[in-house]
């Protein structure tokens, strides 16, 4: 029953941290900005440190590393982001692309 | 007295009354058709028709004996959410008056409902088609020029896909005497064709990139309504016939982990939020094939679930973004913004709906998603593991925060507008309430499952560590927004796999009209010329060889004057 109400509880704050993440990330800030940015920030901490304490599964090597999932979650974001930043040079192009393409052999 | 009665055939034959109705009626009768499809699904699990498994309901036609209704726990899953789905989805679009749109979506519908309850093959083949007949003019009822020509390439993909399943399928009930629809056989050799073939044309309705991008492209110009239908049916359907045919297909585990990773570079890019929805619908459907691929129990049994949780999360995602669409005329990113104090309870159901499909604890996608994750880790698949978090990653980025952040958050563009009129805040509020009792007691769903679940989603480890991917990934996206290292969204699109198709297409479609063509004419007009020239010439011929041959005739008859004349002198001396 104890397992049950840590990991309600952690799962709460969870999605509370991601939902203040959405209103405090950007200017112009929510008038609470900086207490919301506060209350992320613990939460951030409180899955790292709920971590240290947790008998991980381990299936593959490197999920023995210390907070490896936020690790992980972390670097593929960055990547992600980047990657599709290295993609805007040759993907993207003018939204009446096609239809000049066809245009202008009429 | 019929043994049994078709929830497809429901919806089809129904549709065709709506026009006789008016006003309030019509209302009442739209609501009725998913009504009566969802108890008579009800009815079959309570066992109203027999125990189940059972296939009875068959059709003589031609002297072929079509199974229409195979009824067990893998169709009743699927014939309990294509009934439950529409049911949402006719009271999300109440308010449209356009008799025929409502048609064409019910009888896709249908569609999909028939081909999940089809037990032979040809009866598939022929529901596979009225869904793609009907979901090309779902797209159409865009009304736009756009649409118009989405809609064309649309149906051509549609079209290759259909033929390739019905060559195949062909081939198959020749080689093995039957057309029952069950697990396929596949192999290395020639006799595998048929299946090959088969396989082939459900992955091309499943969307596997590259022969996806029929989905990116014609899905966002139908209407607000018709995007969230066409989202729901051709791909379910294709897993629901995946998950029949092919479990335990290896090569699907590859194919599913690869569709997760390709769509969440176009997601991040992707400027039109109904676009980025269809590149996250792929990315989902990859981890549904993954499982199907998997092949054991658990893992499809977590396929189904996570396509069961996804019609509703993923659903839910497309009526926040049309809710948005029909207040404000747009959902582009870089026109939205801020809009959390007009569109409340659209924002609070767009967060239950981001936050089940990036498979936060409590919520939907947490309980179905982990099944497929859980059964990759059991098998050691460390590079689809890898993988598959990655794209689990990406999912939060795109779909969990870019989705609500840049719509309801970020610069406040001072959109006056409100929540969505009442019919639709009730359509989405039935999905959120489906997507959290789901992640709350798991159990709900998993009754219904094709296999029996001994599955646990909550433990300590897992849910931890889904905590830390998913905070850190938004710790990334923090960071890199308030640096301002972020790329900003731009309005441009972006070429896809149908490129290709698409350019040299229409250069080929040019290369007809016109030089060949003007070859065609030239040709023509050389050949006339050349025609006439030799008309005239013959002519000019005859008439120098008829003066020629007269002085030549007129010569002669000088010369033959001149000798019987010299003749005739010569013996009167």
């Amino acid at each position: 029953m104890d397992d049950v109400i840590i990991m309600a509880i952690l799962s709460v704050l969870g999605f509370v941290g991601y939902v203040v993440l959405c209103f405090a990330a950007k200017e112009p800030r929510h008038r609470l900005g900086n207490v919301l940015i506060a209350i992320y920030g613990l939460v951030l901490l409180t899955a790292i440190v709920s971590g240290l304490f947790v008998n991980w599964h381990i299936y593959f090597w490197w999920e023995s590393l210390v907070a490896f999932s936020a690790i992980y979650g972390f670097a593929a974001c960055v990547f992600l982001i980047y990657a599709a930043k290295g993609l805007r040079l040759w993907l993207p192009k003018e939204m009446d692309y096609y239809e000049k393409k066809e245009g202008a052999r009429k | 007295m019929i043994g049994w009665l078709h929830p497809g055939l429901i919806l089809i034959v129904g549709v065709l009354l709506v026009p006789l109705f008016r006003g309030k009626w019509k209302q009442a009768y739209l609501l009725v058709l998913p009504t009566m499809a969802l108890i008579d699904v009800i009815f079959m699990y309570m066992g109203f028709f027999g125990d189940i498994p059972y296939s009875t309901w068959t059709l003589s036609f031609l002297g072929y004996e079509f199974v229409l209704g195979r009824v067990d726990k893998l169709s009743l899953i699927f014939g309990l959410l294509f009934t439950l789905a529409p049911l949402t989805l006719v009271i999300y679009s109440l308010h449209v008056k356009r008799d025929s749109e409502h048609m064409s979506e019910l009888a896709y519908v249908g569609g999909a409902l028939g081909v999940v309850f089809a037990g032979d093959l040809f009866a598939l083949y022929i529901f596979w088609e009225i869904m793609a007949v009907a979901s090309t003019l779902v797209v159409w009822h865009g009304r736009t020029d756009k649409a118009r020509r989405a809609g064309f390439r649309y149906i051509l993909w549609h079209i290759l896909g259909g033929i390739i399943l019905l060559a195949g399928i062909v081939m198959y009930v020749q080689s093995t005497g039957s057309s029952a629809f069950n697990a396929l056989s596949w192999g290395a050799g020639i006799a595998s064709l048929p299946s090959y073939l088969i396989f082939v044309g459900f992955i091309i309705n499943a969307a596997v990139p590259p022969l996806h991008a029929w989905l990116p492209d014609a899905y966002p110009e139908s209407t607000v309504t018709g995007t969230v239908y066409l989202s729901i049916f051709t791909t379910k359907t294709a897993v629901y016939v995946l998950a029949r045919g092919f479990a335990g297909f290896e090569p699907l585990i590859l194919i599913g982990a690869l569709m997760t990773a390709y769509p969440i570079f176009y997601a991040v890019l992707e400027n039109d939020l109904r676009k980025v929805l269809c590149y996250s619908l792929i990315n989902q459907v990859g981890f549904m094939l993954c499982g199907i691929g998997i092949g054991t129990a658990l893992a499809v049994n977590g396929a189904v679930s996570h396509a069961f949780a996804n019609v509703f999360f993923e659903g839910l995602l497309f009526l926040c973004v049309g809710s948005v669409l029909f207040r404000t005329g747009t959902c582009k990113c870089t026109e939205l913004g801020g809009l959390y104090k007009a569109m409340p309870l659209t924002c609070a159901f767009c967060f239950v709906g981001a936050a089940s499909i990036s498979a936060f604890p409590l919520f939907s996608g947490f309980v179905t998603k982990s099944m497929i994750i859980s059964e990759a880790a059991y098998g050691h698949m460390g590079f689809v593991w890898v993988i598959l978090m990655l794209a689990s990653a990406g999912v939060f980025h795109h779909a969990g925060i870019k989705v609500p952040f840049f719509t309801f958050f970020g610069k406040d563009l001072g959109l006056k507008v409100r929540d969505p009129p009442i019919n639709m805040i009730l359509a989405m509020g039935i999905a959120a309430v489906l997507s959290i009792t789901i992640g709350v007691y798991p159990h709900s769903l998993y009754q219904f499952l094709p296999y029996p679940v001994d599955f646990v989603p909550y433990t300590i480890p897992h849910v931890v560590s889904q905590l830390q991917l998913l905070l850190f990934a938004s710790f990334a996206f923090f960071v890199l927004i308030s640096t301002g290292l972020y790329p900003p969204e731009q309005n441009k699109i972006n070429l896809d796999s149908d490129w290709p198709f698409r350019i040299f297409g229409g250069k080929f479609i040019w290369f007809c009209k016109q030089p060949l063509m003007d070859f065609a004419s030239m040709l023509d007009g050389g050949l006339r010329k050349i025609a006439s020239k030799s008309t005239l010439l013959a002519r000019e011929m005859e008439e120098r060889v008829f003066i020629g041959f007269s002085v030549l005739l007129a010569l002669l008859f000088i010369a033959l004057y001149l000798v019987v004349g010299w003749i005739h002198v010569w013996l009167t001396h």
